[in-house]
Parts: structure tokens; sequence; C-alpha cells
């Protein structure tokens, strides 16, 4: 690459943080999902408890956090009624959800990427039966399909060890990609429908380029404007569906600290004992949903002014 | 002069550019009287629409007309008036044809009632009134099956129908004053013509005052009685018409004076005039005369001071310290070339037209039409069996290519109708049935309406569609129908440049990366070869070297089209197909392409297959032209011969419909109703027999025309006799001069 044009690169990212960011909501979802992020990395070194599964503390303490002054004492979101520290839980519950979400929307966006772009530009057979398969797979309200997901595969018995083994302890992550890919996949392909037809791209055609050099030279960076705002909002999705397949006991299995499985675990009868324990990582919950529309909505406004 | 109708003073127009207010347009003026028209002529970016929506107080957001302007309408001063007053203005006196016609109207309305909206709330008629009044306007701007397209969503009409539909709504309320931006720019010469017509109707009938603006000189010679010459936002010069064009003061007026070709001007004449460099950035306007950088004529006082607007007297007025010199531009009825070549190496003799001129064409190896005797008059020759004379062929050594009854049939859907009832849909003919041959290092023109066929014919060509049937070789090779299916070989011979600058370029890659492709993939070039060639071919099409790392949104509409013309020579084809390669550039732009054109020709032996639908522009880089109607050809022959008797009816209409950039040439109009009929339910016998204004009867709706030569290389397709063709044709002419 020369140097001229990576210059160039920097400052468009530059000129696009700087439009995201002027915008007050845009920026405090950013700066909320930044946060977040940061706790996913680096959680581990600032839960005061680092391992969310140590009983040793003493059951159902209330929060000692005290906020009018600043203070956060032993256990500031208390603990639940096995003894753990719920603040630790939180924090080290960040780094699953951003795993899985972000793992899930960035699967998504390249495999849906690469078939909608092929799909799109090249059109006959390959287009029309894929294009039925998506169509089929967008029709199933997404949670009953994941739902469906994960209950076979959870059921199937597989040797510990082995890849199925594997992939059934990441099944979240499946049913995401098998969720999202179609959606982006639309998206990518009326997209390179759209720029195919622009001359540059007969240009390509006329000097015998193959297909995979017009898709990934030709097409691909016209297109990019559109899939980072898909992608933002794929995370955004991903979040709200790890956190709700938590909830309902199909996700991350206990006694691991995700948000979803906490609030879940806390509900019902036990919500009178320990009321923290399910308030806490469902505030989290909350703040990171919203953030992370925030953000991809002024990601989607940065995109479309930068047009 | 009757009272002014709109009386504008000191106007002066700024967009706040950043966090500063910039005069884009300054210190203009106009005055327009009802019923009399005022043509408004620049280059983009000189601030015409500007102009155009300041009048009507249309500004976006981020512009603003300056005080201490007058800017007065039937005697009311616009500039005080609230919105709300300015609304019921608008709704009747006043009307815009913006530019822009897509943005113009509303995305989520049917057609026809944005416009029947228009005029309930101009007239207060509605209902089956109003609906008859928009489908008479529609049907008079040439609008095919004005049903359908008020049934239609503006997204789905074509570029050209919503310039129409945005034209039709700005004459059916029959407003005082009517802006028009550019109404014209991209449509047929036939449709254009027929609009034209239309709004000499609509002064006469209604007095209505007009400002027309446009960058093509030969309509304001056909229409307008006055001109305001714009650059940069100033006023240059402002003449009636006639003086205009017969003694220009300015030199940017007599620069895009001479930048135009007019008809029947050829590349074996002389280079266009062109006018280098680019219009000033509105943020670096100057102390001294705007047009400073591009001026030949410019001296240091120009630099340094500011030339004031001088009233010649006569309604002339002109900005230029040195107008007194400026002298050398032709009576435009002379048909001399305006500006020597820049070699200055003709005579007289080679720089006017003539039959001496003639012999020194190249031989025109046209299909179909070659060995046939040549000693009898042309006129006497009969009917040629085009079958016959194909077999007759002669290959001789510089043919290019052949092309021979080239198809190409688009299939329609079925519809669930035409499926129960077990009928097939008749397919779109776009091309049916052509045959060319093209020597090397000529130029095939092609002419046509739009929908005729031209774009199709060219893609089959060169490979970006499947032809449905006939045969296609270049050098004596059959090739093959898709790009994907060519060999490299194949494809380095034949290249392409596309019509939209915008769009040819990709905006992400850079102009070193746009360029280096074409020469690793296609002439097997190293990298560090491929980067010392591409300087080569950036300078050959006069680009400095250091463009090579801009991208396309840095460039100009010219300047992208040359880095399109250099990636189309970095393969070094023998045949370059250009598809309206200059119609969405200036005048002052387009000349500079098509000498770069000329010039890449002469030096590399390229031929060009050159689609326009300006035929001047035509003639002009032709050494043969074909006449396409309807997927078939009319007419072929030399470009000398082409437009003028004996021609195709429909030749002859379109060459009537030229808006000739003369003002003396006030002609009877040979107008084209309707549009095109659908490719997928052809007329009978002669395709063009709906619209003949020559049509001989029940003959031509009957039988197919046979082909009739005129000269060896010249032929016609019509049932009418050459002698009798002519003999119509000339009377035609001569009714015309003495009108
Ligand atoms: N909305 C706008 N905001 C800022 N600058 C503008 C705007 N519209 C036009 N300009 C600038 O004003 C000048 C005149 O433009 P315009 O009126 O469109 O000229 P024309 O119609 O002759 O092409 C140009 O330099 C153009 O870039
Ligand atoms: S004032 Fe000078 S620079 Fe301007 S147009 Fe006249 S001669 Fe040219
Ligand atoms: S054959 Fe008849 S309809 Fe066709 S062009 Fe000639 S006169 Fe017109
Ligand atoms: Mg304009």
């Amino acid at each position: 690459m020369n140097p001229s044009l990576f210059s160039r690169q920097i400052a468009a990212l530059r000129h696009f943080a700087a439009v995201l960011l002027r915008r007050p909501q845009s920026a405090l979802g950013t700066a909320l999902v930044c946060f977040f992020l940061f706790l996913a990395l680096f959680g581990a070194g600032l839960a005061p408890y680092p391992n969310p599964n140590d009983q040793s503390h003493a059951v159902r303490v209330s929060p000692t956090l005290d906020i009018g002054a600043l203070r956060l004492g032993e256990h500031p979101f208390g603990t639940d009624r096995l003894g753990r520290d719920v603040y630790s839980r939180v924090i080290l519950g960040a780094r699953s959800i951003f795993r899985i979400a972000g793992l899930g929307a960035l699967i998504s966006v390249i495999v849906g990427s690469a078939l909608g772009l092929y799909m799109g530009y090249r059109g006959g057979w390959f287009d029309e039966l894929l294009g039925r398969v998506i169509d089929a797979l967008l029709a199933i309200p997404a949670l009953v399909l994941a739902l469906v997901l994960v209950g076979i595969i959870r059921n199937l018995d597989f040797e510990i060890g082995s890849w199925q083994a594997e992939l059934a302890d990441n099944v979240v992550l499946l049913v995401i990609a098998v969720l999202y890919v179609p959606v982006v996949a639309r998206v990518a392909r009326s997209s390179a429908l759209d720029i195919k037809t622009r001359e540059f791209v007969e240009a390509a055609e006329i000097r015998g380029e193959p297909t995979t050099y017009i898709i990934f030279r030709e097409i691909l960076p016209s297109v990019i404007p559109a899939l980072v705002v898909e992608a933002s909002l794929r995370f955004s999705y991903a979040i709200f569906l790890v956190a709700s397949l938590g909830f309902l006991g199909f996700g991350a299995r206990p006694p691991s600290p995700d948000w979803g499985l906490m609030v879940n675990e806390n509900r019902g009868g036990f919500y009178q004992l320990t009321p923290w324990a399910l308030d806490f990582p469902a505030l989290a919950i909350a703040i990171l949903v919203i953030a992370v529309n925030l953000m991809s909505d002024g990601i989607r406004r940065a995109v479309q002014k930068g047009n | 002069m009757t009272a002014p109708l709109l009386d504008v003073e000191r106007l002066t127009i700024s967009y706040r550019i950043g966090k500063r207010w910039i005069p884009a347009v300054r210190d203009f003026h106009l005055q327009l009287a009802p019923g009399h028209i005022v043509g408004l002529v620049g280059e983009s970016g000189s601030g015409k629409s500007t102009v155009a929506l300041a009048l009507m107080r249309y500004l976006s957001s981020n512009g603003r007309v300056e005080s201490g302007g007058r800017l007065a309408f039937a005697g009311e001063d616009l500039l005080s008036k609230s919105d709300a007053e300015m609304r019921s203005i608008w709704a009747r006196r006043v009307k815009l044809a913006p530019q822009n016609a897509g943005a113009a109207l509303n995305p989520s309305m049917k057609i026809g009632a944005q416009v029947t909206e228009v005029l309930g709330a101009a007239l207060g008629i509605g209902g089956a009134e109003a609906e008859q009044a928009m489908l008479r306007m529609f049907h008079d701007v040439n609008l095919v099956d004005p049903e359908k397209v008020a049934e239609r969503y503006p997204h789905e009409l074509s570029g050209g129908m919503q310039q129409r539909v945005v034209i039709a709504m700005a004459l059916i309320t029959n407003p005082e004053l009517l802006i028009l931006d550019e109404p014209t720019t991209g449509l047929d010469v036939t449709t254009e013509a027929v609009i034209l017509d239309l709004i000499r109707g609509l002064m006469a009938k209604r007095d209505t005052g007009v400002i027309y603006i446009t960058h093509n000189l030969g309509v304001v010679a056909q229409l307008c009685e006055r001109v305001l010459v714009l650059y940069a936002g100033e006023i240059m010069e402002e003449a009636p018409v006639e003086q205009l064009y017969a003694a220009p003061r300015h030199p940017y007026s007599l620069g895009l004076l001479n930048s135009v070709p007019r008809l029947g001007q050829s590349k074996a004449d002389s280079r266009l005039h062109s006018i280098s460099g680019n219009p000033p950035a509105l943020a670096e306007l100057t102390r001294g005369c705007v047009f400073a950088e591009r001026c030949d004529f410019v001296i240091d006082k120009c630099r340094a001071e500011k030339p004031p607007l001088e009233q010649l007297g006569d309604g002339r007025a002109v900005r230029c310290f040195r107008w007194e010199e400026v002298t050398v531009y032709p009576h435009p009825k002379s048909n001399a070339p305006s500006v020597p070549r820049p070699t200055g190496d003709d005579s007289e003799a080679s720089r006017r037209r003539g039959p001496a001129h003639r012999d020194r064409l190249p031989p025109i190896a046209m299909g179909g039409l070659r060995g046939v005797e040549k000693n009898t008059s042309p006129l006497q020759r009969g009917v040629r069996d085009e079958e016959r004379v194909l077999q007759k062929d002669d290959r001789d050594t510089d043919t290019l290519m052949r092309v021979t009854d080239l198809k190409k049939h688009f299939p329609v859907a079925r519809s669930l109708g035409d499926w129960l009832r077990g009928k097939k849909p008749a397919p779109i003919r776009a091309v049916d049935g052509v045959n060319l041959t093209l020597g090397a290092g000529q130029t095939l023109g092609l002419v046509g309406e739009s929908g005729s066929g031209k774009t199709t014919l060219s893609r089959l060509i060169i490979g970006l569609q499947e032809r449905t049937g006939g045969q296609l070789e270049l050098l004596g090779m059959d090739i093959r129908n898709s790009v994907r299916e060519r060999s490299p070989d194949v494809l380095s011979k034949l290249q392409m440049v596309f019509q939209n600058p915008q769009n040819s370029l990709n905006p992400y890659l850079s102009v070193r990366q746009a360029l280096r492709r074409p020469l690793v993939k296609l002439r097997g070039m190293t990298p560090a070869g491929a980067e010392a060639e591409v300087a080569q071919l950036l300078r050959r099409v006069n680009l400095r070297e250091d463009y090579a790392d801009r991208f396309p949104a840095e460039l100009s509409g010219g300047e992208k089209q040359r880095v399109a013309v250099a990636r189309a020579f970095a393969s070094d084809p023998d045949l370059i197909i250009c598809d309206e390669p200059v119609s969405a550039l200036d005048v002052s732009v387009q000349s500079a392409v098509l000498n770069l054109l000329a010039r890449l020709q002469e030096e590399h032996g390229t031929a060009y297959l050159f689609i326009s639908h300006d035929l001047a522009v035509v003639g002009y880089l032709s050494d043969v032209i074909a006449v396409m109607y309807l997927g078939q050809l009319f007419e072929v022959g030399a470009a000398s011969d082409l437009f003028q008797p004996p021609y195709h009816p429909y030749t002859e209409a379109l060459v009537s419909a030229i808006p000739v950039a003369d003002p003396h040439h006030k002609a009877e109009r040979m107008l084209l109703h309707d549009v095109l009929p659908s490719a997928q339910r052809l007329p009978s016998g002669c395709r063009f027999h709906t619209r003949c204004p020559r049509k001989i009867g029940a003959v031509c709706e009957e039988e197919a025309p046979p082909w009739r030569e005129v000269d060896a290389g010249h032929a016609i397709r019509c049932h009418i006799p050459l002698e009798e063709l002519s003999a119509l044709q000339h009377s035609f002419l001569r009714r015309e001069e003495i009108a």
C-alpha cells in the first residue's frame, strides 16, 4: 500500500470518528461500549475476586455500594445465595457476552458479505437457490430458530474433547451465525447488484478480471460503508440475543458468570432474598444494549453523512 | 420594451463554506420583459443554477442573497416577501424546472398525482379536467403512454423521462415567468426540438418570460433573444444573440463558441478550440479578472485589477480590458474552421471542406455495399440485394472488424396470464440484424435516438452482453460471445470508454491503480515497467504525472474522462468503443476530449466505434456514420456525405432537429413527434413508417424497404427512389432558406 493511500485512510477514519462523536447520544453510546469493552479485556485484573465462583464469602450480603460517599465497600453489589461476589461476577461476565456477540457478529459479517457479494455479482442459479434458502431462514422468527438449534445440538451426545463437543459448547456462536449470515448476505447482495452496474466494474470485466478480483477489489470497497453499518447493527442484536438465550437457560451454562444466566438464576423466589443478584446484571444488560444501539445508530448516521 | 417582468440589480449570492460566507455569484443583473427570453450560458460551476435558485428564493439553507441588491418580479420586491407570500407566487406565477429532475419529484407519490396537485394549486382545476390536461401535456413533451407514466413512481422512470415530467409540470400551469435549468441536456435532439417548440408556443400564447439556462450554444442561438455569459459567478458578456454569435467580445464567449464542432466540421480539417484549465474554485477567487488563468489574451493588468462591466451600447456589455481586440471569430455561416490547427501547417484549401478533401478520405469499408460498379451516376443505381452483395465481400487487409447479421433479442418474462394460456411473449428485439464493416484506424459513428439500440450493439461487440445471433470477426478471427470466453489477446484489442465519468472510475482506486491494472493484466508488464508506463499514459492524455496519486473525487469531469481514455489505451487496442464519451461534459471540456481522441487515433491508428446523440460531434470524429433506428441500420455513408440530401428520412429528421449555433438560421423544423415504438412490437414493413414524415403509402407499412446505393459506401434503406428523395429534400431545404 502506498503511503499516501494509507494517510488518506487514516484521515478518513479520523473524520469519521469526529462526525460520530459530535452527536452527544452517539458519543455517550460509544463511550459506554468502550467502557464495557475495557471490562471485557481487563476484567480479570479489575475484579476484586478474579474467580467468579469463589464461594468463600458470607451469603446474601447486601450491596455496600454508597454512591453518595463514592465508596465501594467489601461487596459493592452484595453477594448471592451461594456467597459469590456479584460485583466481580458482573465485571467478569462482560467478557463472555463480548466474546460471543462480537465474534458472532464478525463471523456473520464476513461470511454473509462474501456470500451476498458473490450472489449479487454472479446471479444465476447459485443466487436463485441461495436466495430461496435465505428467504426461508429469514421467515422463521429468530428466537424460535435459536431455541430449536440450541435444543437439538445440546441434546446430542458428543465425546468430550471432540470437535463436535467443542461446537456444542459454542452453540450460541453458531446460532448467531445461522441467524445473521442471511441478513448480512441480503444487504451485501443488494449493494452488489447496485455497484455491479457501475461502469468501472464493466471496465474490469472487459479486461478479463476474475470474479474474485472484481468482487474484492472493485465492488467491496464501495460496499464497506453499508457493511460497517450492518456490522454494528448485528453486534447490537447479538448482544440482545446472547442475553436472552442466557436468561432462557439456553446460553451459557452454570456456573458461568453470564449476565443473562445470572438473571435467570436469581428470579422467582430467590428474588425476594437477593434482589441485587438479579438487578445488577439486568442493569448491565440494559445499559449495554442501549449503549450499543446508540452507537450503531451514530455509526449509521456518520456513514450516511460521509457519502 | 414593455415594463419588465423581472428586474434584477446588483444581486450577490453567497454560500457558507466552513465558517465563511463566500460570494458565489457577484453583482448579477438581468431585465426580462413578458414574452421575451434570455439565455444564461456558462460551464458548470459558473453559478447558473445558483442564480436560478436565488430568483426563485429557493436557495438551500447554506445560501443567502446579500443585502443591497434588488430582485423585483412584476414590480414587487421578492426579497422582502415572506414564505407564505412566496408560496402563492410559486404556485401560479413563476415556475422553475430544476436541473436535477430526479430530486424535484416526490419519490413517494405517483407522477400523475403530483402533476394534478400542481394543477389544483395553480389553476384550481381538479378531477377529470386536470387529468385530461396532464395527459395532453405528457403527450406534448413526447412521453410515451402518458396514462402509464402517470401511474408510476418517479424511480420507475428513466432520467430522460423524469426530465420531461418536470418540464411538463413547469409548463402546464402557464406561468408568467419560467426558469428552465438545463432542461434538455441529455435528451435526444428530436425530443429537444419538440420541447423548444413547446416553449416558443407558451411564450407566444401566454406572454411568458423565460430564462433558459444551458451550456448548449446551439439551443441558445435558436431560442433566445439575449444572452448572458456567466463565468465564476460574474457576467462576462451580455449581448443580443445575433451580435454575440457574429462577434463575441469576450475571450470566454469566443472560447465557448469555438469549442463546439459545427455540423460538417471534421477532424481532418482542424482541431477544435478548447479552453485549457479549470474554472477557479469558489474559495480561491482572485483580485483580478476571474478568467485570467485560462485566457489567451491575458496581460499583467488583468491579474492586478478587476475589469469593469463596460457598456458598449446596443444592449451590449463586456467585462474585459481587451475586448476591442477580440475579433477573430468568423461569421458562423461560413464553414471554415474558426481556429487554425495548433500546428498551423494547413493551407486554406485543406481547411475548407470540398471535393478534394473527400477524395482524401480512406476507402470506406462497409459490409454489404462493396464491389459495386462505380461508374454509373450515383442516383441511377438501383436497389441492391444485401445478401448478394454481402457474399461478394473482399477481405482486404485493412478490415478490422466485420459484424454480420448481429442480433440481440431480450427475452421477456412470462406473466402468469401468458403462462396459463401457454403463450410466450415476444422478445425485445434491441438489435435485429446489423451488418457493418470497420476499417483499421477508422471511426465509425453510430447515431440514433435513445432506445434505437446503439448501446446494445456496442455491448454485443465488446462482449458485455451475449448475442442472440450473428457473427463478429476481428482481424479475420471469429470472436466469442462474452468477455468471459474471450482470450486475453482479443480482450486487449477491444477496449471501451464509457459515458458517465462519475461512474467509469472506481472511487476507491487511485489513478495509478486504475492504469496499472490493464498494463499488468493485458500487456503482461512487470510492476516496475507498469510504473513507467503509467506516467507515459498520463502524459499522452495531457495530464501531469502527479495525477497518478489522485483519486477520482479529486478530478474534474473532463480529467476523469481523460483517465478513462488513458485506461482504454493502456492495452494498446485496435478498436475502442466510445459510448457517449463526451455527453456528460461541458462544451469547453468536451472539445478537449474530442481533440485528444482525434490525436491519439492519428498517433496509434486505433479505430473507434463512436456513439453519440450529438450529430455534430459524431460528424467531427467519424469517417463513416451509421444511422440506427429500432435495431436496424437505415443509412450508412461517409461522414462527409451523410448530412446532406439525399439522406434517409430519419437522418433528415435528426439533422433537421439539431439546434444550429447560428441565430440567422431560424429554420423550419421537421419535428418527429411521438417516441420510438416499443422494440417488442416492431412496426411492420419499414420500421420508421409510424413516424416518417415522407411516408409514401401502404408499401411502407407492408414491405421492408430495400437498400439503395447513393455512392460507393453510401446507402439508404427506403422505398422512395433516390432521385425523388433528393428532389424532395432539396426543395424542403430551399423552402427553409426562404422562410
Ligand atoms: N448548496 C451549495 N453549497 C455550497 N456551494 C455550492 C452549492 N451549490 C453550488 N455551490 C457552488 O457555487 C458555484 C456555482 O454553482 P452552480 O450554481 O451549481 O453553477 P452552474 O449551475 O452554473 O453549474 C460552484 O462553485 C458550486 O460549487
Ligand atoms: S480582462 Fe484580461 S484576463 Fe480577463 S478576459 Fe480580458 S484579457 Fe482575459
Ligand atoms: S420506406 Fe417509407 S416509411 Fe420508411 S423511411 Fe422510406 S418513406 Fe419513410
Ligand atoms: Mg447547474
